[in-house]
């Protein structure tokens, strides 16, 4: 995906933030894990994972919504998912597989935009884009297809929430958060900010 | 008058005319020209926010492409202008070493970081071996070749930026504060290193910088600015000499040379011990960082902790406020021991103010941050508490503001603000001056003196000799985990070799008086 | 040696039996491959069999967790066979342990194989080689390294935010609200921080010539040679093998349905 019209800084901040990511996602990695243990006994451990997947999309978002240029939501799912292999994720080197995948899924969304929206229904379809994408490779990859056709329908709802929550939802609040330190002054984002007050103001 | 008569060479950089605004902002140069020699080294001084960082960036060819920024005017470089050079030549001959020595590298490696710049200027493989060399030996760390960059000190990181910087063989080389941040041994170093580069290469050095006293020696000629234009441009001797009322308005620092401060003591100390620790020793994993240290403070005390980094510092300021897991020892506020105080009260009575302000911010707005406290602590009163820190702490203006858009030293006062309990028995600062202006420094120290004299004691963290020697009534010299020393600041400047062991310097005015 | 190997197509090699063993349901190809990647990992990479354990071991933990999950939710079309024993309300059949034990061993082959280049490849050669080999655009080569340098720093970062947070008084968080407004204490100066960094980062990288352009030379030329395509030829050789046995023998089984029946 072309990277032309990117500022130098903008790849880094994208870089620097599949790196931070890559981190978070790891943390939610064990979290899960226990999440799945906790919840085995009332016959629910399927859900484990599925309730805190939408974590795993939120650096597409967060990035998208930031830089707001093509190709940001894809590279840096990418890249986060490439981090956590180089520093040893239990997942292996699919992950990279699945993380270009999932950053296509919300790519997928900003694309129907033109690249022109992000708003925060744009978000939490990019978000729901992003975990629908993820399914369809789990289906595969982790042996998804092994469980009863009521199960797998209950899973994938319980994705697309977590989806439009945790990502698009959640990856919103903090950018908006971050916003407000003005450290975003020279991205994107922090301009719509800045352009909003002043309109305000006057 | 044809100017360039007067010149006998062309100058390798002028600019005319130059004036710099974001977007929707008032602009932050105002048509600013200026003319560089070959071979001349000037500062460019102002205080902060008078757009000379911005200079150097526009100098270097990077502005206004990187930022959303409007450019008028031009820069010339060899009399052709720097727009018509391609991208990412102009930066080959004109270098810049920037302030931060934690984000000016790529690679992990110095040896990769250094084959990096010549990656980018397309130098053949062959010839990289020896540039990388014969760099490193330029600037003294050939040792440090095969080392991981992130594993080296502040002083070190700068010296590998600035051999990166050389490896492009620039013309002009611009250093933007690159000290500051630095504990002023390795700053003194890196000044030295540079004026020998400047000698050995003959390349014309822009230095921009606050605090101008360690690089008088080098210096042929000062620009300052103030308010984004040229305010005054001359030999440095004679504009601080003649103009100092005029700079001092424009809160810019004068070198101590050409305004000593005078000397002066804390006023002593009350009798009562309020805090003491015993025999703290801390050990990460197998090492042990600290160990047996004890010390105790007097109401109304100030102590000083210095040292090289790595010496145990920190750990000990953290030790002592119960930050970090014990091996041994024990830590007494007042008659109780911090088990029998339990963490809660220990916290209300203690204060501590970490090195980066932007840590212990936890809420949008400075009135929150300063309502959070005492609104755990289920005061009634915290709106009116928080009055009278707004006022005390001159953050009266920026009550609405968020806590991350402040300047440093509003952002440094907020911090200090935020610890106060009503009755602060102590206070820990972790580098309270560290990276901050002359003027901001003082304003904070004064308010913490101010604390002091009401009878809180403070224990702080600095490299600043003179800060020690002004404020402090003792100062403890830490050592590879043990203290060198422990008394007055006058008996510690006497002992030479320790203050040379221990990679600390005298301040100024100890050694033009004593 | 593994180490020596061009660290981008080392990637590959590991990644297609990873994608291709995601298709079998059966207890033999994933076990096959499994000893042969193992016994390849002690004997010939180079990488000291202590230090493999150590990484191991947590591989084996996390791989009976999911075998045990599978065996108590495998539908239908996978678990049939005689019960076998009944854990509250799961029935646990031949066949489910089967798909059990077939999707541990398989989470262990992607552990191996992931042990495998992790151990054996150096990250700032892997970044090079994927921008030499493979036309990753230098600006995300770079990027990335740069951003892979403040790991060290945001550890530490982490620690002094911790600390700082607890002098303050906001410790643990009860409840969601909570939860997330200290999600938000830690992420917000974190990553502020690190957006200031990587602004001031690109200003360096740009003040030292970088443009981002194809047009560089390389202090660490990176290449694919024999070496590397034989290494290639025979992890996948070994996997095609593996299939191909298993097919014969009647074991493989790809979704659920075996093949050749």
């Amino acid at each position: 995906m072309l990277l032309r019209e990117w500022k130098l800084k903008e790849i880094v901040l994208m870089s620097i933030l599949g790196v931070v990511f890559a981190f978070i996602y790891l943390g939610f990695y064990f979290f899960g894990q226990g999440l799945r243990n906790a919840l085995m006994p009332f016959g629910l451990a399927p859900f484990g994972y599925e309730l805190i997947f939408g974590i795993w999309f939120i650096v597409s978002i967060v990035a998208a919504y930031i830089i707001r240029k093509k190709g940001a939501a894809f590279w840096s799912e990418l890249i986060a998912g490439t981090v956590q292999v180089l520093v040893g994720s239990p997942a292996g080197p699919q992950l990279i597989i699945s993380a270009a995948i999932q950053g296509l899924g919300a790519e997928a969304a900003f694309a129907a935009t033109k690249w022109k929206n992000y708003s925060l229904w744009v978000l939490v379809a990019a978000g729901m884009s992003a975990a629908l994408f993820s399914y369809a490779w789990g289906w595969f990859q982790s042996g998804l297809a092994a469980l009863p056709a009521g199960l797998i329908i209950a899973t994938l709802l319980v994705r697309l929430a977590s989806g439009a929550l945790l990502a698009g939802v959640l990856g919103k609040w903090i950018s908006d958060q971050l916003a407000k330190t003005g450290v975003l002054r020279g991205y994107a984002l922090g301009k719509v900010k800045q352009n909003g007050r002043i309109r305000k103001a006057s | 008058m044809d100017v360039s008569a007067k010149h006998h060479k062309p100058p390798v950089i002028e600019l005319k005319h130059v004036s710099f605004s974001y977007e929707e902002e008032a602009p932050l140069l105002h048509d600013i020209s200026l003319r560089f020699d070959a071979g001349e080294c000037c500062l460019i001084g102002g205080a902060s926010g008078s757009g000379k960082s911005t200079l150097a960036l526009i100098m270097n060819g990077l502005y206004p492409e990187a930022v959303e920024g409007t450019m008028k005017g031009e820069v010339r470089l060899h009399g052709r202008p720097l727009s018509s050079y391609d991208k990412g030549e102009a930066a080959q001959h004109i270098g810049v070493l920037f302030q931060d020595p934690e984000s000016q590298f790529c690679m992990i490696k110095v040896e990769d970081e250094l084959a990096f710049v010549l990656e980018n200027i397309a130098v053949p493989r062959e010839e990289m071996d020896n540039k990388i060399a014969g760099v490193l030996q330029e600037t003294g760390m050939s040792d440090f070749r095969h080392r991981a960059i992130h594993e080296l000190s502040g002083g070190q990181k700068q010296k590998i930026a600035l051999a990166s910087v050389l490896l492009l063989d620039p013309e002009v080389l611009i250093v933007d504060e690159p000290a500051a941040n630095l504990d002023p041994a390795s700053g003194q170093e890196l000044v030295q290193l540079i004026g020998r580069i400047r000698r050995t290469r003959g390349c014309t050095v822009l230095i921009i910088e606050h605090q101008a006293d360690r690089w008088l020696p080098l210096l042929d000629r000062a620009v300052f600015l103030a308010a984004g234009k040229v305010m005054l441009d001359g030999c440095p001797d004679t504009l601080y000499q003649t103009k100092r009322a005029l700079l001092k308005q424009e809160g810019i620092h004068l070198p101590f040379r050409y305004d000593p401060v005078p000397p002066r003591k804390p006023d002593p100390h009350g009798e009562e011990v309020i805090f003491d620790v015993r025999e703290l020793t801390v050990s990460k994993r197998t090492k042990t960082i600290i160990q047996h240290l004890s010390f105790s403070l007097h109401r109304g005390e100030m102590l000083a902790i210095a040292g090289e980094n790595g010496s145990g510092k920190t750990t000990l300021l953290q030790a002592a406020a119960g930050l970090v897991p014990l091996k041994t020892g024990q830590i007494m506020l007042k008659d109780k021991t911090l088990e029998q105080m339990g963490e809660q009260e220990f916290r209300q009575r203690t204060g501590f103010v970490f090195q980066n302000p932007e840590h212990q911010f936890i809420t949008d707005t400075v009135e929150e941050e300063l309502l959070f406290g005492p609104e755990l602590a289920g005061r009634k009163d915290a709106g009116q508490w928080m009055e009278k820190l707004l006022e005390r702490f001159r953050l009266n203006n920026h009550r609405h503001h968020n806590p991350f858009m402040l300047s440093g030293g509003q952002k440094r006062r907020l911090s200090a603000a935020v610890m106060l309990g009503e009755v602060s028995d102590v206070l820990f600062l972790d580098e309270p001056t560290f990276g901050q202006d002359a003027a901001s420094s003082d304003d904070l120290m004064n308010m913490i003196d101010e604390l002091r004299k009401e009878g809180t004691a403070i224990v702080m963290i600095t490299h600043d000799m003179m800060l020690v020697d002004r404020y402090c009534h003792r100062v403890l010299v830490m050592k590879d985990g043990e203290a060198a020393f422990d008394g007055e600041p006058g008996e510690l400047w006497k002992q030479r070799d320790l203050l040379h062991s221990c990679s600390l310097m005298q301040p100024e005015e100890e050694a033009v008086t004593g | 040696m593994t180490a020596s190997l061009n660290p981008a197509l080392k990637a590959v090699t590991v990644l297609i039996p990873g994608i291709l063993l995601s298709f079998s349901f059966d207890i033999f190809t994933p076990l096959v491959f499994l000893l042969f990647i193992i016994g390849y990992t002690i004997f010939f990479s180079g990488v000291p069999l202590k230090k493999w354990l150590m990484f191991f071991l947590p591989f084996m933990i996390l791989a009976a967790g999911f075998a045990w999950m599978s065996m108590l939710y495998a539908s239908g079309s996978f678990a049939e066979g005689r019960t076998l024993f009944t854990v509250w309300r799961f029935d646990v059949t031949t066949g489910s342990v089967a798909v059990g034990i077939s999707l541990a061993l398989r989470s262990l082959c992607f552990g191996a194989l992931s042990l495998l280049f992790i151990l054996t490849t150096d990250s700032t050669k892997f970044m090079l080689s994927l921008m030499q080999q493979f036309k990753l655009p230098p600006s995300i080569t770079y990027g990335v390294l740069a951003g892979y340098r403040f790991l060290p720093l945001f550890r530490h970062e982490f620690q002094l935010l911790r600390q700082a947070q607890r002098v303050r008084g906001a410790g643990r968080a009860k409840g969601i609200k909570a939860k997330i407004l200290q999600f938000r204490r830690y992420a917000v100066p974190l990553m502020a921080n690190a957006i200031r960094r990587a602004e001031r980062t690109a200003n360096a990288m740009e003040s030292k010539g970088f443009t981002g352009s194809y047009e560089r030379t390389h202090y660490h030329h990176m290449q694919i040679t024999a070496k590397d395509w034989s290494f290639f030829g025979m992890v996948n050789g070994a996997l095609l093998i593996t299939f191909a046995v298993s097919y014969y023998l009647g074991y493989l089984s790809i979704f659920g349905y075996q093949a050749g029946s």
